[in-house]
Parts: structure tokens; sequence; C-alpha cells
């Protein structure tokens, strides 16, 4: 090592950085190198100078200035980041966010449906009565038409009335009454027959059994009022026992159903 | 809280813990401010200097990439003072400013500087640099060759080198 100077490792040697045996040799060579020996002084020296070198304070500006900075950028950070410490505890928070959402959703539905129900419902039992009325001024037209056809078509849009109101029955009773075609007036008694429990309906019978001149229908009247009981056809039925024109089957029927009606 | 170490205070200010970084700069910023002034020669423009490597801290906490952060703050510092020379040589076409000798002569009534510094002030700005961070015990080879870019064996020499170099200035002056 004698001609190895260690010049190079001084530095390191004077800040303690070497490894155990570099440190040794290092020792060793300056125990007998009086040029390095006054090299290490040297940088002794300078490193003296380093650390006796007074810092320079900074002034309290530069802390007031950051702390400044600082404060406003977590303030703006507040302004701007606050779901990201939210993040984990609002978990369960936007679970039930979520679900009230669906809830609400379903129950507009619902609501939506329920109101568009009740809408439609409305509108159908307006365009129901719409289209009965319709068929009532239809049914009624018919009724006096020229043709017997169009006339027993009229009768027969009985069956589209449930509760058919006193015009339609008038129409009908007019029909069996006064119609001249006997097929009108045997369909206007089916059709009425259906109602024969309305007072209307059993007064028209009787008036109808007097006038009356077709068997068939005489028939169907007598039969009628004998299956509902009413008394008040006990006259007119007796009167066509006395009647000359009367067919003598019809008086028959008369005789076998009057004692009947009690 | 003294406890932790430099790295971790600084990711928990990544991660918006932004009082930690106050430990920080009481920790660090003296080293800063001096390694500036040291650089610069100019107290205010180091304080100023010292301002900004801090607001960058604030500003860029989330790109810190967890290596060591005295490497990283002073490579923000460097960066700082290389720009503001940089800068001020663009807008005062001024000659050699980084070159401390410059600056010296300008200050020199206003600063006053101690028998190493003017030592120091001799050195090229890359060999001062390199010198007055070697001097800081934080900074060991490892991140000295960090800040630089180069590795621990080559800034072990070039230190030496310039130390050498440094030593002979300051006793010819005594």
């Amino acid at each position: 090592m004698k001609n190895n100077h260690i010049s190079d490792l001084i530095p390191a040697y004077l800040d303690g950085t070497l490894d155990k045996n570099t440190q040794k040799k290092a020792e060793e060579h300056l125990s007998q190198c009086p040029d390095c020996q006054k090299e290490l002084e040297e940088m002794k020296t300078l490193f003296k100078a380093f650390e006796d070198d007074v810092p320079h304070v900074p002034t309290n500006r530069l802390r007031n200035k950051f702390e400044e900075a600082l404060e406003a950028e977590k303030e703006s950070l507040g302004k701007m980041v606050p779901l990201v410490p939210k993040k984990k505890s609002n978990w369960a928070t936007n679970l039930l966010k979520v679900a009230a959402s669906i809830a609400l959703l379903v129950a507009s539905f619902q609501m939506g449906s329920l109101f568009q129900q009740r809408k439609v419902d409305g509108d159908m039992a307006i365009l129901k009565d719409e289209t009965l009325q319709m068929k009532q001024t239809a049914m009624l037209s018919l009724m006096e038409n020229q043709s017997a056809s169009k006339r027993i078509q009229g009768v027969n849009y009985i069956e589209e009335f449930e509760h058919p109101d006193e015009a339609i029955i008038q129409a009908l009773a007019n029909r069996l009454i006064h119609d001249e075609n006997d097929n009108v007036r045997l369909t206007a008694f089916e059709a009425l027959s259906k109602f024969s429990a309305s007072d209307t309906v059993k007064n028209v019978f009787i008036e109808a059994l007097g006038k009356e001149k077709n068997p068939s229908i005489q028939i169907g009247i007598i039969e009628m009022l004998v299956q509902i009981q009413e008394k008040k056809a006990i006259a007119p039925m007796k009167k066509l026992l006395e009647q000359e024109d009367t067919q003598p089957f019809i008086k028959e029927q008369i005789k076998a159903v009057l004692p009947k009606i009690t | 809280m003294k406890a932790l170490s430099d790295e971790i205070l600084m990711q928990k200010v990544a991660e918006g813990n932004l009082d930690m970084l106050k430990v920080l700069f009481d920790r660090h910023h003296k080293h800063v401010y001096n390694f500036l002034y040291k650089m610069s020669g100019d107290s205010m423009l180091s304080e100023d200097l010292t301002q900004d490597v801090f607001y960058k801290l604030i500003k860029y906490r989330s790109s810190y990439n967890n290596g060591s952060f005295v490497s990283w703050l002073f490579t923000i510092a460097r960066n700082s003072l290389k720009s503001h020379f940089s800068r001020n040589h663009k807008h005062h076409d001024g000659l050699e400013v980084l070159e401390y000798k410059s600056d010296k002569e300008e200050n020199e009534d206003v600063e006053d500087y101690s028998r190493l510094q003017q030592a120091l002030n001799q050195l090229d700005p890359e060999d001062r640099e390199l010198v007055i961070l070697n001097r800081f015990k934080e900074i060991r080879y490892e991140e000295l060759a960090e800040i630089m870019g180069s590795t621990p064996g080559a800034m072990k020499t070039k230190v030496c080198r310039i130390l050498k170099k440094l030593k002979k200035i300051y006793l010819e002056s005594l």
C-alpha cells in the first residue's frame, strides 16, 4: 500500500462510511504516509468548515406562506373530493338509496297503471254507453222501417240490452200490438216475454191478447200470462171464448189453462 | 410522528392527508433553503424557491412514486433552481447567469458570505451542487445518484475529486 495513496478514501474515511477491512488498511497506510496524513488534515479542515458553517435561516415568511398554501389546498380539497373518504362508509347508504329509487320506480309504475286502468274503465263505460245509445237509436229506427224483415232485425236487437229502458219496451209493445206483419208481432212477443216481470209488459200482453188474431201468437200470450199468473188476463180470455172468430183450439187452450190462474 | 419515515409520511400526503406535509416541511425546509442559498447566494431568491418547492410538493403530491423522498425533494429543488436561472437568462439576455461569479459581484454588499461559501462560489455550478448535496447527512451516495441520474460509484469518485478541488481553493483562501 505504500505507493498507493488513499487520498480517494479520505472523505469516506472521515465520514466513517468505509467498511471495516478498508478502514483498517487506510489506517495502516495513514500511519506510514505523511502525504496522506497531510491530505487527511486538510480535508478535516474543510469538513470542519462545512460543519461549522452556520446554516442560513429562512424568515418566518417562508413557513407562513407554506401553511397558507397548504390550508388553501386543503380547503379546495374539501370542496372538490368529499367523495373519497365517504366511499367506503357509505356503501350501505348507497344501497338504501338504490333500493329507495327502485321502490319509488315500482310505486310510480303501479300508480300510473292504476290511474290508467281507471281511466280506461271510465272510457270503456262511456264507450259502452255510447254504443248502447247508438244501438237503441238503430233499433228504434229499424222498428219503424217499411220492410218487415228490417223490423224483425230491429226487434231482435233487444238481445243487446240487459236492462232496456221504457222507450224500447214501448217500441216493442207498439210492434206487438200494431204491427201488421205476423212475424214481426211474434218476434216482438218473444222479445217482450223476457221482461214479463214488468207491469208495463203484462199490460201490453193483456191488451195484445184482446186484439191478436194470429193463433200461434195468441197461444204464446196465453201461456205466458198463465205462467206469470196474471189475474187481469182472465177477463180478456173469457172474452176470447165468447168470440165467434176465435179458433176452436184456442178456445180449448183457454179452457185448459183458465183454472190454472188462481 | 417523528418515528415515521419521510416516505411513509409522503405517501399519506399523496393519499390526501395534507397535514403530514407540515412534518415534512419542518424536517426539510431548512436543508432545501440552504442548498438553494449555497447555490445562488441569494437569501430572498432561496426563500422564494424553497416556497416554490413546497408548493410543488402540494400540487404534485399524487405523482410521488414511493421512492426516496429526499431524492424527490432535491430533484424538485434543483429543477426549480434551474428553471429560475434559465428563465432569468432568457429575460435578461444576461451572460452566464448560471455562473455564480457575476451574481456575486452584484450581491456582495447585501450578502455576507463565509469563507467556505466563497470557496464554493468558485466551483462550477455542477460541482458546487454535488458537493453541497454530498455534505447533507441525509443524502447518501444512493440518493445523490438518484437525483443526478447516475450510479453511486460514479458519484463517489466525482464527489471525491470535487472535494479535493474545493479543499485546495478553501485552504488557499485562509
